[in-house]
This record gives C-alpha cells, sequence and structure tokens, in this order.
C-alpha cells in the first residue's frame, strides 16, 4: 500500500512549529505551551505510524442475476498487523449499479482479524458490471498517517435483461424442414389439414378421406401440412441510440431480443442474433436453451459503438442469414445505414420484419414554438419513412419501450397476411 | 469547543474583549468556511487565531495554557475528521469511539508534558541569552527531527483525494470466457 501524510498533519505540524518559533520570537512562554499538545499529537502518530497488512476481497452472493435485482455482496477485509487498524472500503463504481450503502464504509478492523462489509447491489440495466477491486484506505490511530491500495481480484456480475412473454409470434413465410410448430406450405405428413387428391400406389389407408370418396365414386386421400421450424436471425440496430438519463433504445432493444430469442427457440426454432452497427458481432442460428445463453450473454456485450464506417447487406457473412429465414430487424430507425440495410435485404428477397424501438420516449420537444415544429416535422418524416419500407412490403411494428410487444408483433402478422402473395413474389 | 475557548479567553480579557471578540469572530468564520470548503488549512487558520487570542487573557495564562491547547487540538482534530468523514457512506461505531479516543488521550498526554513545561517556566532561573539559546534550539531540533521523520518515510504531502474505486464507467466488455460471438475479419 503507498504510504502518505494525512492532509492534516502538515497544518498540525505547522501549528506547532509557529507556536514554539512565536513564543521565542515574542518571548511569551503561553505559545510554546499552547503548541506543545500539537508537537506531541504529530511526534506521536509519526513514531506509531506502521504500514497496515490489509487484504480485501469481494464475494458476491452469485454472478448472475436478471436487471433491476437486488444482490447482496460481502467485503472481506483482514487485518495482519499486529494493531488495528481503521479501513475505509469502497467496492465498485460503476454507474448502472446501485450500491447501498453509496460511498464508502469505514470499520476499524482488529489485530490479526477480519471484518466483514455487506453491500447491496442492484443493476439499473443489462450488462456485465464490474465489481472490484477493493479500493482501501487506512488509517493509523491518530489519523496522521494514511495509506492506499487496491485490494483483491475484478469479477464480473452479468445482469440478463429481463423478458417479456410472447404468446404470439411472427410466423416466418418460409420453413425448414426440421420438426417444429409452424405449419409449413409444403404437403406431407402432419397434422393440419391442407387438401384432398385422387388415391395413389403408396399411400396409406388411414389416409383414405371416405366421405369424399364415398361423394366422387373414387378413392379419395387427405394432403396435410407438416409442422416444421424457422431460421430466425435477430438484427439488432447498434449504430444509432436515443438515450435519456436513465435508459435509452438499446436497452430496449435488447430486452426485445432476448423476449423474442426466447419465445423462437421455445417453438424449436433456430435462433441467430446479429449486432449491426460500428462494430459487427454475429451468432449462426441454432437450436436450445444452450442457444439461448449464448445469445442473452452476447447481447450483454451490445453496444453504441461510433463509427463512419458505411456498412451494407456484403458486410454480412452469408452464413449468418440462412435461405428462408426469417429476418427481424430491431431498431430505432435513426442511422441511415440501418434504414439502408432493412431496404437491401428486402431487395434481396429476405424475408424481413423491423420491429420499431420507438425513440419518442427518450426525446421531448424544445421549449420554443419552432421546436415544437421541428419535433412534429420529425415525427411525420419517421412516419414517412416507415411508410416507404411497408411499400417495399416490409412489415413494421412500433414498439413503445414500457409497453406490450406482443400486439407490435400481431399488426406485423395482419401486414403479412394481406400481403403475402406480393412477399412471395 | 470554539464558543467554549473563545469564551475562556472574552471572559478575562477585560480591556481587550473587543478584540477578543473579534478574534472569536473570525475563528468561527474560518471554522465554518473550512468546514463547508472541506479544507483543513482554514480551520488550521481558525486555531492559530484562537492560539493568538489566547495571549488576551491576563490572569493564569501559564497555568491554563496546557488545557487551552488541548482544546484546541481537539477542536482541530473533530473538525478535520468530520470533513474526511463527509463522504462516507456508513460509518461503525467504534471508529468514532476509537479516534475520539486517540484524540483525547494525546490531548491529554500533550497538556501533562506542556502543564510540566509551564511548571519549568515559572521556576525562577536567570534569564539569559545562553538560556534563551538553549530553549531555541530545543525547539528547532524538535521540530527539524520530525521533519526528518515525515521526508525519511513519506517524502511531501499532497491533499488526500477521495477515495475513488477503480473499475469501469458504465459497461465492461463481456468475459473471456463468453461464447464464439465472432467479430468481423
Amino acid at each position: 500500500m503507498k504510504g502518505s501524510l494525512s492532509p492534516r498533519t502538515p497544518g498540525v505540524l505547522a501549528l506547532a512549529g509557529a507556536g514554539l518559533i512565536a513564543a521565542l520570537a515574542t518571548g511569551r512562554p503561553e505559545l510554546a505551551l499552547i503548541a506543545a499538545p500539537f508537537l506531541v499529537f504529530g511526534g506521536a502518530g509519526l513514531v506509531l505510524a506502521r504500514e497496515p497488512q490489509v487484504t480485501a476481497a469481494v464475494e458476491p452472493q452469485r454472478l448472475r442475476l436478471l436487471e433491476g435485482e437486488g444482490l447482496t455482496c460481502a467485503v472481506r477485509v483482514r487485518n495482519d498487523g499486529p494493531e488495528p487498524v481503521e479501513v475505509e472500503v469502497a467496492p465498485v463504481r460503476t454507474r448502472n449499479l446501485a450500491v447501498a450503502p453509496a460511498g464508502t464504509v469505514s470499520v476499524r478492523v482488529g489485530a490479526r482479524s477480519e471484518t466483514e462489509i455487506e453491500f447491496s447491489l442492484r443493476p439499473r440495466r443489462w450488462g456485465a458490471h464490474g465489481i472490484g477491486p477493493v479500493a482501501v484506505r487506512a488509517r493509523d490511530v491518530l489519523g496522521v498517517t494514511t495509506w492506499e491500495g487496491r485490494r483483491g481480484g475484478r469479477l464480473d456480475l452479468r445482469a440478463f435483461p429481463r423478458e417479456d412473454r410472447l404468446r404470439e409470434l411472427v410466423a416466418p413465410l418460409r420453413t425448414q424442414p426440421f420438426l417444429g410448430t409452424h405449419v409449413a406450405r409444403a404437403r406431407a405428413d402432419g397434422i393440419e389439414f391442407a387438401d384432398i387428391r385422387p388415391f395413389q400406389v403408396g399411400d396409406q389407408v388411414r389416409q383414405v378421406n371416405w366421405r369424399a370418396t364415398a361423394r366422387r365414386g373414387s378413392l379419395q386421400v387427405n394432403q396435410r401440412h407438416p409442422e416444421h421450424s424457422s431460421d430466425v436471425v435477430l438484427l439488432i440496430d447498434t449504430f444509432e441510440e436515443a438515450r435519456d438519463q436513465a435508459s435509452g433504445t438499446l436497452d430496449s432493444a435488447v430486452r426485445t431480443a432476448a423476449s423474442l430469442a426466447r419465445a423462437h427457440l421455445g417453438r424449436r426454432d433456430r435462433v441467430g442474433v446479429v449486432d449491426f452497427g460500428g462494430t459487427l458481432h454475429w451468432l449462426e442460428p441454432a437450436f436450445g436453451t444452450t442457444q439461448l445463453y449464448r445469445i442473452v450473454d452476447a447481447l450483454l456485450s451490445s453496444d453504441i459503438a461510433f463509427s463512419y464506417a458505411w456498412r451494407n447487406v456484403d458486410s454480412l457473412p452469408q452464413r449468418v442469414l440462412p435461405p428462408g429465414a426469417l429476418i427481424l430487424a430491431i431498431t430505432p430507425l435513426l442511422d441511415e445505414r440501418s434504414i439502408a440495410l432493412v431496404s437491401q435485404l428486402r431487395m434481396r428477397g429476405c424475408d424481413l420484419s423491423v420491429v420499431e424501438v420507438s425513440p419518442l420516449d427518450h426525446v421531448s420537444p424544445g421549449p420554443t414554438a419552432a421546436d415544437g415544429v421541428a419535433y412534429q416535422l420529425w415525427e411525420l418524416q419517421r412516419e414517412a419513412l416507415r411508410a416507404r419500407l411497408r411499400s417495399l412490403g416490409i412489415a413494421v411494428a412500433v414498439w413503445e419501450p414500457g409497453g406490450a410487444l406482443g400486439p407490435g408483433l400481431e399488426e406485423v402478422n395482419a401486414f403479412r397476411r394481406s400481403a403475402q402473395p406480393a412477399l412471395r413474389a | 469547543m470554539l464558543v467554549a475557548l473563545a469564551a475562556l479567553v472574552i471572559a478575562d480579557a477585560d480591556a481587550a474583549s473587543q478584540l477578543a471578540w473579534l478574534g472569536a469572530g473570525t475563528a468561527a468564520l474560518l471554522l465554518a468556511a473550512g468546514m463547508i470548503a472541506q479544507s483543513p488549512a482554514p480551520v488550521h487558520a481558525a486555531v492559530a487565531v484562537l492560539g493568538v487570542i489566547f495571549l488576551l487573557r491576563h490572569d493564569t495564562r501559564l497555568l491554563l495554557a496546557p488545557l487551552y491547547g488541548a482544546g484546541l487540538l481537539f477542536m482541530d482534530d473533530l473538525a478535520i475528521r468530520t470533513m474526511e468523514l463527509s463522504g462516507v457512506g456508513q460509518i461503525a461505531a467504534e471508529v468514532i469511539v476509537a479516534r475520539v479516543g486517540a484524540t483525547l488521550l494525546t490531548a491529554a498526554i500533550g497538556s501533562g508534558l506542556s502543564a510540566v513545561a509551564a511548571l519549568a517556566v515559572t521556576a525562577p532561573l536567570p534569564r539569559s541569552v545562553a538560556l534563551t539559546a538553549v530553549g531555541a534550539l530545543a525547539a528547532v531540533a524538535a521540530f527539524v527531527a520530525i521533519v526528518l521523520l515525515v521526508r525519511r518515510r513519506f517524502g511531501t504531502a499532497d491533499a488526500e483525494p477521495p477515495l475513488r474505486p477503480p473499475g469501469p464507467a458504465a459497461q465492461a466488455p463481456s468475459s473471456p470466457d463468453a461464447p464464439a460471438v465472432e467479430p468481423l475479419a
């Protein structure tokens, strides 16, 4: 630990020195007598001061939790020295991690003993929040010297985004030949009735539709739609976000992505993630619970990275967007590059829908009348942008953070049902 | 504490009571300024002013000086430690007890030594140049010894910065064992 004089010590010594010199100069012994306790205090403090042997470590209850969830974190402070030490401890300093008690905690640790300080932590948003090392400041018993250092290692507290339960999901136009829950357009073994056709050699007897056979006078069999899975790619726009003091559109986008990923994986879809912004990250589509944890873990590192790079659809590796995959773009529609990307994807025939995370909650019109007009113009521009995207065949669901996502997805499905022939073209 | 010390002086200042009032007021202002600005320098200045106005007393100055010095030290200590602990979110009770106890003990020892010195001063010694020189040398030697001790151990002192733990400003990167998230080549 690095030792230094307490800021008070030079002042105390200066007072003692001034008193002694003034006593000599003026011939008034009272001044020397007044200065004597200061001299004794400073001298004793310096003579008695020893470097404390203090160690500290952070021990959180667990390292994974949901955003907004509380967690108790213990900081163990051990004094291996022969004298008691007064220790000030501060374990964390992150903007998005609420700590109680706020500020430092001052405790007295006895000789060769250990004490435990409990902090309550609550992540305000999802992400990986660093805890530790612990900043420790120790003082000698008179407070003449201070010793500062950092003790213990760093731990990452991973706060997962809170997820909404989604009953309705965007139905894909095309499915993959794996067992799932989506009714495929193809005809094969399945549950959903598709059509009736004349009996052919090889058809099973249980497929025969006896009513149709009686009506038509020849053997007729039922055809059915099989239940297949689909590939879903969640495209998160990290070029730009609207943010206020409390939250931003990226926070909501990640929560939405986590909710969608869980819901689609629960329906046996293959889900992948593309973090499309200043930096590009992706996870290829895969099935299962493991993939859910991979996705959530990958989402935690999502952040807005400022970049001038003009990225387009060619920046995406081909294997990230499998043929026939349903692409759900989660974007605030603020950056030209992300708007261009969704347009390009649609023009290449991708099955694409946009979940627009509305930035309006984070932007307020200015105080003047001109600001109000500018705000209204901006809203109109956004409405025009949505209309342009819809004219390209892209379903756009406007989602107000804080509200339910379900109605927005239902809106997307309604658009897609009405525009299906055009979308398949 | 400041009021008690100032009252001790003003009660016996007689003709110089206005000066004593002025000194006490200045000291109070300096102390308040130091507490508000979280700076020890005005607090030390207040202590110095209170020390100087002690000379305005008429009677029993020598006998009261050790106690007065101890009182000044205690006031200085309380003020500084209040500032030190102002940014602390939680303070254990034993910390305050130990600090106040240690300061009281030191002040008591200092005032005791000071009282012994006061008795020595009141002894009928002949005032001479040689004796004054010995006194001056002793004072300077004590002070130099302390300064050398400080320099050998710590070097020069800076102002104590607020205790800031290290760590990321807002968002830590994903851990190394995070799943395969492939960056664009």
